[in-house]
C-alpha cells in the first residue's frame, strides 16, 4: 500500500487452453503490481499474452491459476472461479473499457451513448447526467451530441467510447489497442486524450497496443513475450 | 316419440323455420324447373344458360322511362326498382343459340300471374305458358287450345291492339276469351304479353340488331 | 437519459421491414382470437334474438305434425295432424303458462300452379291471442284482421310480393275457391313470416270443414321451469313438445364443431405468429454478440440484458396485438361475412360482437405466450460473456 491509495495486484497469473488435444499456455505465470495513477502499456506480437493479460486483470476472464487483488481485496485466487454476476459487479466498480472496434450502438446519439452505462449501474447517483455533461465537454464532444455514431468520424467515436467508459467514475480505464482502426492523425490525437486524462485527473490507464509510438506515451512499459511479462 | 328422436327431426324443420325465406324475385320470374321446362317449351334443344338483365345493367333510367311509356300510363306493374334482375333463358342446341325463354309477373285478380314464352331468335312466340295464375276458372287459361293461339305472334301484333283499353284489330283481336268470368285476368295475360315482348326487344333484339 | 425500454424499441426500429413482418404475423393471429371470441359472444346471443322473435317459447302439436309451413309443404300438404282446440283450456290451467294461442295449418292443392299443380299454405291464427304474442310484427300497409271470422287475410312481405297483392286487392283459396280480401301486408321480418299467409282461425276451419287445430304456441311465464312443464305438457294425449331452448341447444352443439374447427385454426396461427417472433428476436440477439458483450463490460446483468431483449419481445406483440384488435373492429363486417359462408346455419343480424372484455382477454393471451415464447431468446442473451461476443471478430 503506497501513501498514494491503493494498488492492482497480480500474483502468478496463468492462463491454459485446451484446444482438442493441445495445451495452450497463453499466459505463464505473470505476476506484477500497478498503482493508483499510473498509465502502463503492454506491448507484444500476436500470440504473446498480451491480449489474455489484460483479459485477467480487466476481470472479463477467470485464470487457470493464480491471484488477482485490488486495494488488498481478493478478486481471484479464492479458489472458486467467479460467476458472470460476480464478475460484473466487479467490473462496474472498477473498471472501464475500450476497444479496437469502438462498439458504439448505431441507433442511440452520441449523448445517448455515452449515457448508455447508466441505464444498468448508477454509481454516482442522481449525479450522473451531470458527468455525461462533463465528459462531453471534456472529450470535445459537446457539438455532437445529437449525432448519431454513423455521422462522426473515427477518432471521435472512439472519444465518445472513453467518455462512455469513464461515465461511471471507474478506478482503471482498460484500452485494448484502441488506435487499431484509426490513421496517424487520429492515434496521435487519441494518444494524447489518454495522456491527458492521466495527467490532469490521475486516471490509472492500462493499455495494449502493437503501435511502439504510442506505447511510448505510457509511464511504464512492459513487453509480452510467450506468456511472460518483461519489464524493461 | 321419445324426445331426443323429436328433437332430431325438430332440428331439420328448424333451419327451415328460424332462416329467412330465399328471397322471391319482386318482378321478373324464374321457372320452377328450368331443366323440365325449357325441354318442354323448346324440345329441339340440348342445353341452356341463364342470364340476368336489368335496366340499370341495359340502358339505365332513360329506357325505364320508355318502357313504362311503350306500356301505358296507368301501368303499374313495372314498379320495381331499376336494378332488379330479370332472368333470361338462352336455349341452344349444341353451340347454336336457338331461341329465348322468358318470364314476367304480372298482377291478377287473385294472385300473381306469370307469363312465359318461349320465343325464336326473330322475337316470335314458338309458345305461350302460365306458369301460375289463380281463380276458380284459371284453369282455361292453362289449356292448350288456349296457349296455341298465340303462337307466331310478335311485337309488331301489338301495334295494332291496346290491351289496356282491349280495343284493336288484327291477330289479338281475334283471341276468345275462354274465362269470361275472369275478364280482368284475361287483359292482364295480354298485358303480361305485351310487357314480356317489349321487355325482350328492348333487352335482346334491339341491342343484337346494333350489334356489327 | 436513456432507459432499457427505449434501448429495446431503438433496437427494433434497426430492422424495420423484420419488425413488420413480425408485427403483421402477430397482428392477423391476434385479428383471428379476437374474431373467434367475439363470434362466440354475438352468436349466441344473435340465436336468442331469433327466438325471442317467435313470440311464443313453446308449441304443442298433434303427434307426427310437422309444426311449420316450410315443412308442410315439402310434404305436399300431408301428414297434418289435428288436435282439439279445447286443449288450449287444459294448457292454459298449467302452472308456468302465461298465455297460449291455438293456431291451424292448412294445405291446399292449386292446380293452375306450376307445371302440374302446388301446394298453397295457410295459416290460422286467433286475433284475440296471436297478436299479442308477436308484438313485434310491424304492418307495411293495413292491420290485423277485422273480426275473428272475416274473409280476410294478412299477407307476409313476400308473399304480397309473389302475388303482386295490395291492401283491398282480393286472394283466392284454391280447391276451395274461397275468395278472401287482403287487409295488411307486413314488414320484413327475415323470418319465415315473410311468406306466410294468415287467415283469421274461424275463418279458416269453416274454409276446412273442421273445428279442430294444428298447433298451440305457449308463451311461459318469466321464471317458470321449462323443463317441468315441458314435461307436464308430454302427459298430454297424443302430442309432441317443441321447445326452442332445446332447439337452441341442439344448434349450439352443431355450431360447436365449426367453433373447434376455428378455434384450432386460431391456435396454429397463434403458434406461427410466435415462432416468427421467437424467430425475428433470436436473429437480432445473434447479430448483436459484440453489442451485447459490451453492454455487459459496462455493467450489464445478466438480468438486464434479459430483460432488455424480453422487452423486445413485449414491445412486438403488444403493438401486434392492439393492431390486430383494431383490424378486428375495423373488419368486423367481413368476419361476419366469412362466418355466414362457412357456418350451416346463422340467425340474423350481427355475429361478431367484440367488446372491452373480449380485447383485453385476446390481448392477454398474445403476450403471454409472446413473453413465454421471448424466454429463450432473452436466456441467450444474458447468457452471452463478453469476452467471446467481442473477440468473436
Amino acid at each position: 500500500m503506497t501513501e498514494n491509495g491503493w494498488s492492482l495486484k497480480a500474483r502468478n497469473l496463468t492462463r491454459v487452453y485446451h484446444r482438442g488435444s493441445e495445451e495452450i499456455r497463453a499466459l505463464d505465470g505473470v505476476s506484477l503490481s500497478i498503482r493508483r495513477g499510473e498509465f502502463v502499456s503492454f506491448m507484444g506480437s500476436s500470440g504473446s499474452g498480451k491480449t489474455t493479460l489484460i483479459n485477467l486483470l480487466g476481470c472479463l476472464d477467470n485464470p487457470t491459476s493464480g491471484e488477482l487483488e485490488l486495494a488488498g481485496k481478493s478478486i481471484f485466487g479464492a479458489g472458486k472461479p467467479l460467476g458472470e454476476r460476480e464478475l460484473t459487479r466487479v467490473r462496474r466498480e472498477v473498471f472501464g473499457y475500450i476497444f479496437q472496434n469502438f462498439y458504439l450502438i448505431p441507433t442511440l446519439t452520441v449523448q445517448e451513448n455515452v449515457a448508455l452505462p447508466l441505464a444498468f449501474y448508477r454509481k454516482l447517483g442522481v449525479q450522473g447526467e451531470m458527468e455525461v455533461e462533463r465528459l462531453l465537454k471534456l472529450l470535445g464532444m459537446e457539438q455532437r451530441r445529437d449525432h448519431l455514431p454513423g455521422q462522426i468520424s473515427g477518432g471521435e467515436m472512439q472519444r465518445v467510447a472513453i467518455a462512455r467508459a469513464l461515465v461511471n467514475r471507474p478506478e482503471i480505464l482498460l484500452a485494448d489497442e484502441p488506435t487499431g482502426n484509426l490513421d496517424t492523425k487520429r492515434a496521435a490525437e487519441i494518444g494524447e486524450v489518454l495522456q491527458e486524462l492521466n495527467r490532469s485527473s490521475g486516471l490509472t490507464i492500462v493499455m495494449v497496443t502493437h503501435n511502439p509510438g504510442l506505447a511510448r506515451l505510457a509511464g511504464r512499459q512492459i513487453e509480452m513475450r510467450d506468456g511472460l511479462a518483461y519489464e524493461s | 316419440m321419445n324426445k331426443m328422436m323429436a328433437r332430431l327431426v325438430l332440428l331439420t324443420q328448424l333451419c327451415c323455420l328460424l332462416a329467412a325465406t330465399p328471397a322471391l324475385a319482386a318482378v321478373g320470374c324464374d321457372l320452377n324447373n328450368p331443366e323440365r321446362d325449357v325441354a318442354r317449351l323448346f324440345p329441339e334443344s340440348t342445353g341452356y344458360k341463364t342470364v340476368y338483365l336489368s335496366f340499370a345493367r341495359q340502358g339505365g333510367a332513360p329506357l325505364l322511362k320508355k318502357v313504362e311509356n311503350l306500356l301505358g300510363p296507368q301501368y303499374l306493374a313495372l314498379y320495381a326498382p331499376i336494378d332488379v334482375p330479370y332472368t333470361l333463358y338462352e336455349v341452344y342446341r349444341d353451340k347454336k343459340k336457338v331461341g329465348y325463354v322468358h318470364g314476367v309477373n304480372q298482377k291478377g285478380q287473385f294472385g300473381g300471374i306469370q307469363v312465359f314464352m318461349s320465343l325464336d331468335l326473330t322475337g316470335r312466340i314458338k309458345s305461350f305458358y302460365l306458369q301460375k295464375i289463380t281463380g276458380r276458372a284459371a284453369s282455361k287459361f292453362r289449356e292448350a287450345g288456349f296457349s296455341r293461339k298465340f303462337e307466331g305472334l310478335t311485337l309488331k301484333d301489338f301495334d295494332s291492339y291496346d290491351p289496356v283499353r282491349g280495343k284493336g284489330t288484327g291477330r289479338i283481336a281475334q283471341i276468345p276469351n275462354p274465362a269470361p268470368e275472369l275478364e280482368t285476368d284475361f287483359y292482364g295475360i295480354l298485358r303480361g304479353l305485351k310487357k314480356n315482348l317489349v321487355l325482350m326487344e328492348e333487352f335482346v333484339y334491339a341491342p343484337e340488331r346494333g350489334k356489327p | 437519459m436513456i432507459t432499457p425500454f427505449q434501448i429495446a424499441y431503438k433496437n427494433l426500429l434497426r430492422k424495420k421491414v423484420r419488425s413488420l413482418l413480425t408485427l403483421v404475423g402477430i397482428m392477423l393471429s391476434t385479428w383471428v382470437l379476437v374474431s373467434l371470441f367475439g363470434f362466440n359472444r354475438g352468436y349466441e346471443a344473435a340465436l336468442n334474438r331469433d327466438i325471442d322473435n317467435m313470440g311464443y317459447q313453446l308449441m304443442v302439436m298433434a303427434k307426427g305434425c310437422p309444426y311449420e309451413a316450410a315443412t308442410m309443404m315439402l310434404q305436399g300438404g300431408k301428414g297434418l295432424r289435428y288436435m282439439e282446440q279445447s286443449m288450449v283450456n287444459d294448457i292454459l290451467k298449467e302452472p308456468g303458462v302465461a298465455e297460449v294461442t291455438p293456431i291451424l295449418m292448412q294445405a291446399f292443392f292449386d292446380p293452375n300452379k306450376g307445371e302440374s299443380g302446388g301446394i298453397a299454405g295457410f295459416y290460422g291464427v286467433d286475433p284475440a291471442s296471436y297478436p299479442a304474442m308477436k308484438p313485434f310484427l310491424r304492418f307495411r300497409k293495413g292491420g290485423w284482421f277485422h273480426d275473428s271470422a272475416a274473409a280476410e287475410v294478412v299477407m307476409g312481405y313476400e308473399a304480397a310480393e309473389l302475388e303482386q297483392r295490395e291492401v283491398g286487392d282480393l286472394t283466392m283459396v284454391p280447391e276451395k275457391n274461397v275468395p278472401l280480401k287482403v287487409v295488411g301486408i307486413l314488414e320484413r321480418t327475415g323470418s319465415q313470416d315473410d311468406g306466410t299467409i294468415f287467415v283469421p282461425l274461424k275463418t279458416l276451419q269453416r274454409i276446412s270443414q273442421t273445428d279442430q287445430i294444428t298447433t298451440i304456441g305457449i308463451k311461459v311465464k318469466k321464471d317458470a321451469d321449462m323443463e317441468k312443464l315441458e314435461n307436464r305438457l308430454y302427459q298430454l294425449k297424443d302430442v309432441q313438445v317443441v321447445s326452442f331452448s332445446q332447439v337452441k341447444q341442439t344448434v349450439m352443439k352443431l355450431i360447436s364443431t365449426a367453433r373447434v374447427m376455428v378455434f384450432s385454426i386460431a391456435i396454429v396461427a397463434l403458434l406461427i405468429a410466435m415462432v416468427g417472433v421467437v424467430n425475428t428476436v433470436l436473429m437480432s440477439v445473434l447479430e448483436r454478440r459484440q453489442e451485447i458483450g459490451i453492454l455487459k463490460t459496462m455493467g450489464a446483468m445478466p438480468g438486464d440484458i434479459f430483460r432488455l431483449v424480453w422487452t423486445e419481445t413485449l414491445i412486438l406483440c403488444t403493438l401486434g396485438g392492439v393492431a390486430g384488435i383494431g383490424f378486428a373492429l375495423l373488419f368486423a363486417r367481413v368476419t361476419d361475412m366469412l362466418a355466414r359462408r362457412v357456418l350451416p346455419y346463422a340467425p340474423s343480424g350481427g355475429l361478431v360482437a367484440i367488446d372491452l372484455r373480449i380485447s383485453l382477454l385476446a390481448l392477454s393471451i398474445i403476450v403471454a405466450v409472446g413473453l413465454l415464447s421471448g424466454l429463450y431468446p432473452a436466456w441467450k442473451a444474458g447468457s452471452i460473456r463478453p469476452l467471446e461476443s467481442i473477440r468473436g471478430e
